[in-house]
């Protein structure tokens, strides 16, 4: 499964999607791919970060959705205090 | 003496018992809204704590758990490890085990705590230097109040 992950007050919330459909055309992948990039672009463009986290992998900034992403996690524009 | 105490204390609960009528029976539903607070809350800590149990190995979360922070090695500098506290408060970083530095950076909107560890990890892991330009420093041990989110 393809995972966002987006960080706010609440605590995370997630938009998952089949990483196996995530290349063919199957509606309900689509849909929720689409969602996840209009999430994704639309909180980068607030500041926040982006990270490609896999497991057995080292953690990776990332600037681009990346639909074939195992999971990625998105902090909100950080401070210096 | 007695007696006067035990009349007090009746109407202090009388008072008590029909504030909470009151409230409950209020049409813009304050207490119902309360209760929606807290419960968010503690949906909201347990969400982190399930991102924290995914993010963190065994060992990390025990460390954790056991003694209030987690350790993250720096990915660039040999012997420098960052001190991530579960509960707020000053990144600690230490090189060969001596406290060389205290770290202030704080997500824009408040995060329950075990999101903050995440953030931490996550930033230190990916861009070192990035985190360390967008973190405020202070000699260790000069600032040991928790920093209040902006």
């Amino acid at each position: 499964m393809g995972m966002l992950r987006i960080m706010s007050r609440r605590g995370d919330e997630r938009i998952v999607w089949d990483l196996e459909k995530a290349e063919t055309s199957d509606s309900e992948t689509v849909a929720a791919i689409r969602e996840a990039e209009r999430i994704f672009n639309e909180e980068s463009a607030r500041g926040a970060t982006a990270f490609r986290v896999e497991s057995g992998k080292t953690v990776e900034r990332i600037e681009k959705f990346d639909r074939t992403a195992e999971q990625i996690v998105m902090v909100p524009r950080v401070v210096g205090g | 003496m007695l007696q006067t105490l035990s009349l007090f204390l009746g109407i202090w609960l009388l008072f008590l018992l029909l504030a909470i009528y009151y409230l409950s029976q209020a049409p813009d539903g304050r207490v119902g809204r309360f209760r929606e607070s807290v419960s968010e809350h503690l949906s909201a800590e347990s969400r982190a704590k399930a991102l924290l149990r995914e993010m963190l190995s065994e060992n990390q979360y025990q460390q954790l758990i056991k003694f209030g922070y987690l350790e993250v090695p720096s990915p660039s500098i040999d012997n420098r490890v960052y001190r991530i506290p579960g509960s707020g408060g000053l990144v600690k970083v230490y090189e060969r085990g001596c406290a060389v530095m205290e770290l202030c950076l704080q997500p824009a909107e408040p995060l329950p705590d075990g999101d903050v560890v995440v953030m931490h990890k996550l930033m230190i892991e990916a861009n070192e230097e990035e985190y360390l330009q967008k973190a405020n420093h202070f000699a260790p041990g000069i600032i040991s109040l928790r920093c209040q989110h902006l």
